[in-house]
């Protein structure tokens, strides 16, 4: 590192000069951190104004009671004492939980269906259209139609049951069959757009890793298991991990098609339950207790998903 | 620090909008939110509501003529009606308070308690509150240092009134040979089951029942049976859940048994659902509710089948010969902000609103409500406008309904109505014949009570902490 620099400045340089020096540098390196500044100003301020602030707010909200209207009281952990005595928050959580099977289901289809639409068959783009309008279409209106699909008398799902001669329950009015048959609309929903990534990821599958295992002798079901899986495990972490955020805060379809929770209380999700305490009850800090505990619990799942996400990584270098 | 305050109450609230919406984010429809804010210049007033197009038409006319009048600038807000309660208590609490808007009956204690509504009091003559429905004024009156409903200041007046009617298929009568009920005497329910028995058949002869007595949904019909055989949710200072009132378990057992024992409604579980509003309107079923908002569907359903299908209005069952029919009545009510910077204007507005003949006329002839104005109802419009609209022979029924034996639903006079929602969680098992009526009425009782009792205990804190 050593040049002939400093010989020649101690001749030439005198503190004068380098302090005028440090204050060109300053004076430069200010104006460089107020434009730093100003450029990281707004997603900082939007952090600190729509999600510090509120989730501070929420927080002590939490240890209130509060109608959302009026001034709060101070309780401490009251709300969290009676949201752990409450049996409509278990099974709030417990729906909400068996609403999650879909995932796993949803992830097998729409892997199945990205396979099948990579083939160039007859109609590729057609069907890739047709599974992915349901992900573009207004869940209320979605919601309406499968209500209309699940009706007892003359829904569509029972006529198609009725043609095999199979009697089929209403489905939203039984507590057995009303938890099913919202997990079935949701697959159905999501289907298309965990369709399309999973497409993206099979076709970005280099093809000479199935010419060398089909040279190798592997068949194809060695080629999906060692090769195509592994591939598309990115995709498939980033959907189970939106998927299981996204479905821990269902609540349209619930209280579209089941306004009051559904028969005993069988489709009551947490979010729904958080409504309804919060704007039809007024307990908003109630609510936001159970808001918090549903955040926390998502939150701690999502990093046990990281975490074994990255005891799995591999690379194919 | 107000502003503070309302700026955290508005994004935590923005929050929980945004968590619960969160699942339909890709519904692709997402719209600009208006600015609920009141208005500033002295003339400029903001209108919050909800409903359909006849609504919006009544109140453009209507807001038109007020403008003309006053020279106010009325900026109208219209949102879904599903979204509407959830939108109205974010704009509360981010201090963007309309001047005008709906409220329900059974929300208000709330409102009033944080001072969110104006008293409307002293702003309405009372010869315009003398004649509109009493239990529509009732219904937006609320004493703030007793918590009781229906007495002391007004904090709005009604939009309308909506009387849940009862009804029969007139073309299935006729078809029956069975004479038709009596429009001003109420069907006992040993007669209405032996009617109902009768209707029930197989019209086709294929070996299955196509044509049933009735098919109604508990959770909208119970009340009018429960009251009629003399029964109740609650006691009538609101503080006691009665369910376990043997003449309550008793009517909920009759009203299981259509099915269970009669078997005059098509089964339980299409019961429960809508699914016999489409019989009904098939002319597969006898007895049936009729509603205001029903008549312009009934009416074109009758217009395409006049073979299967007609109806008119009746009053609903009771348990004996002379006791009094009952059925619940609806309201939604205009009120103006405490916050408004133009209170007089608002106040005048909401009035107008309210009792404006020309609005309450267009709402009347497209069938959305019967009219609030009680000289109009009981006059022109029952002897000449209602028949040439189109309304039933009998809609004298509905006026009846609001003028007189009308009550509220359980629930709406309490400051929430979480006690109430818990007597329907398990109701199905009362349905299915799981449990009796008298056995799960004893069993939801105690969970209904202490849910009340939170419902009393959060008012007094609202009450105290304002």
């Amino acid at each position: 590192m050593a040049t002939t620099a400093p010989e020649q400045a101690t001749s030439r340089w005198t503190k004068e000069d380098a302090r005028a020096a440090r204050k060109r540098n300053a004076k430069l390196h200010r104006k460089e951190y107020v434009w730093a500044a100003a450029f990281l100003a707004p997603p900082v301020i939007g952090w600190i104004a729509f999600l510090l602030f509120p989730m501070a707010f929420s927080v002590y909200a939490s240890f209130t009671n509060w109608n959302g209207l009026g001034a709060m009281q101070w309780i401490g952990l009251q709300n969290y004492v009676n949201l752990f005595q409450d049996p409509y928050f278990w099974k709030a959580l417990w729906n909400t939980l068996f609403y999650m099977i879909g995932i796993p289901i949803g992830l097998a289809l729409s892997l199945g269906l990205a396979l099948a639409l990579s083939r160039k068959i007859r109609g590729r783009t057609f069907f890739r259209t047709v599974y992915y309008i349901p992900v573009i279409s207004s869940l209320a209106a979605i919601a309406i139609l499968w209500q209309w699909a699940y009706n007892g008398d003359f829904g569509l799902v029972n006529q198609v049951l009725a043609l095999f001669g199979i009697q089929g329950p209403n489905w939203l009015m039984d507590p057995v069959t009303a938890k099913p048959a919202l997990v079935i609309m949701m697959v159905w929903k999501g289907l298309g757009y965990s369709m399309i990534l999973y497409l993206a990821a099979v076709q970005a599958v280099p093809r000479s890793l199935y010419e060398a295992a089909a040279l190798d002798g592997a068949n194809a079901w060695k080629r999906f298991t060692k090769i195509t899986w592994p591939m598309v495990r990115p995709v498939t972490f980033f959907l189970v991990v939106t998927n299981i955020i996204g479905g821990s805060m269902i609540f349209t379809e619930i209280n579209i098609m089941t306004p009051t929770g559904g028969p005993q209380w069988s489709t009551a999700s947490l979010v729904w339950y958080v409504w309804n305490k919060a704007f039809r009850n007024l307990q908003m800090g109630y609510a936001t207790a159970m808001a918090l505990v549903l955040g926390i619990l998502v939150l701690i799942v999502t990093i046990i998903q990281f975490r074994l996400n990255r005891a799995n990584n591999f690379s194919i270098d | 620090m107000r502003r503070m305050k309302a700026a955290a109450v508005a994004a935590t609230m923005a929050g929980a909008l945004t968590l619960a919406a969160c699942s339909g984010s890709s519904s692709g429809n997402a719209s600009e939110e208006p600015d609920t804010s009141g208005g500033d210049a002295p003339n400029e007033l903001t209108f919050m509501f909800r409903g359909g197009e006849y609504d919006k038409l009544a109140y453009e006319q209507a807001i038109a003529s007020f403008e003309e009048e006053t020279g106010a600038s009325v900026t109208m807000i219209i949102t879904d009606a599903d979204q509407y309660a959830t939108k109205l208590q974010a704009a509360i609490a981010g201090n963007k308070v309309p001047d005008v808007f709906y409220i329900e009956p059974g929300r208000m204690q709330g409102y009033v308690y944080a001072n969110v509504l104006a008293d409307l009091t002293s702003y309405v003559e009372q010869d315009v509150l003398d004649n509109i429905w009493d239990f529509g004024v009732e219904a937006y009156r609320f004493d703030k240092e007793t918590g009781q409903a229906r007495t002391g200041p007004l904090y709005g007046l009604p939009k309308d009134v909506g009387p849940f009617g009862f009804g029969y298929n007139t073309v299935m009568f006729e078809k029956m040979g069975i004479e038709a009920p009596d429009p001003d005497v109420p069907l006992t329910f040993d007669e209405f089951v032996d009617i109902a028995k009768q209707l029930t058949t197989d019209t086709d002869g294929d070996g299955e029942l196509d044509q049933w007595g009735t098919g109604l949904n508990v959770q909208w019909n119970s009340q009018a049976f429960v009251w009629g055989a003399g029964g109740d949710w609650i006691s009538e200072d609101q503080k006691t859940v009665t369910v376990d009132d043997p003449a309550f378990a008793e009517a909920l057992q009759w009203f299981a048994d259509l099915q269970l024992v009669e078997q005059v409604t098509p089964s339980v579980e299409p019961a429960q659902t809508l699914d016999t509003y489409q019989r009904w309107m098939a002319g597969e079923i006898g007895f049936f509710p009729v509603a205001p908002w029903d008549i312009a569907t009934y009416n074109a359903v009758a217009e395409e089948n006049p073979d299967t299908f007609g109806y008119d209005v009746i009053p609903y069952p009771v348990a004996n010969a002379g006791d009094e029919t009952a059925t619940w009545l609806g309201s939604l009510g205009i009120a103006v902000a405490e916050t408004s910077k133009n209170k007089d204007l608002a106040a005048q507005l909401a009035v107008y609103l309210s009792t404006d003949l020309e609005a309450q006329k267009i709402l009347a002839e497209n069938k959305v409500q019967i009219p609030n104005i009680k000289d109009y109802a009981f006059g022109e419009w029952i002897e000449t406008d209602a028949p040439a609209a189109g309304w039933p022979a009998n809609t004298e029924e509905f006026l009846q309904i609001a003028d007189e034996y009308g009550r509220a639903l359980p629930g709406t006079w309490t400051y929430a109505p979480e006690w109430y929602d818990e007597f329907w969680v398990g109701i199905d098992q009362v349905l299915t014949g799981q449990m009796t009526a008298a056995d799960y009425a004893a069993q939801v009782q105690p969970n209904m009570q202490s849910k009340l009792d939170l419902a009393w205990s959060n008012a007094e804190q609202a009450k105290a902490q304002g």
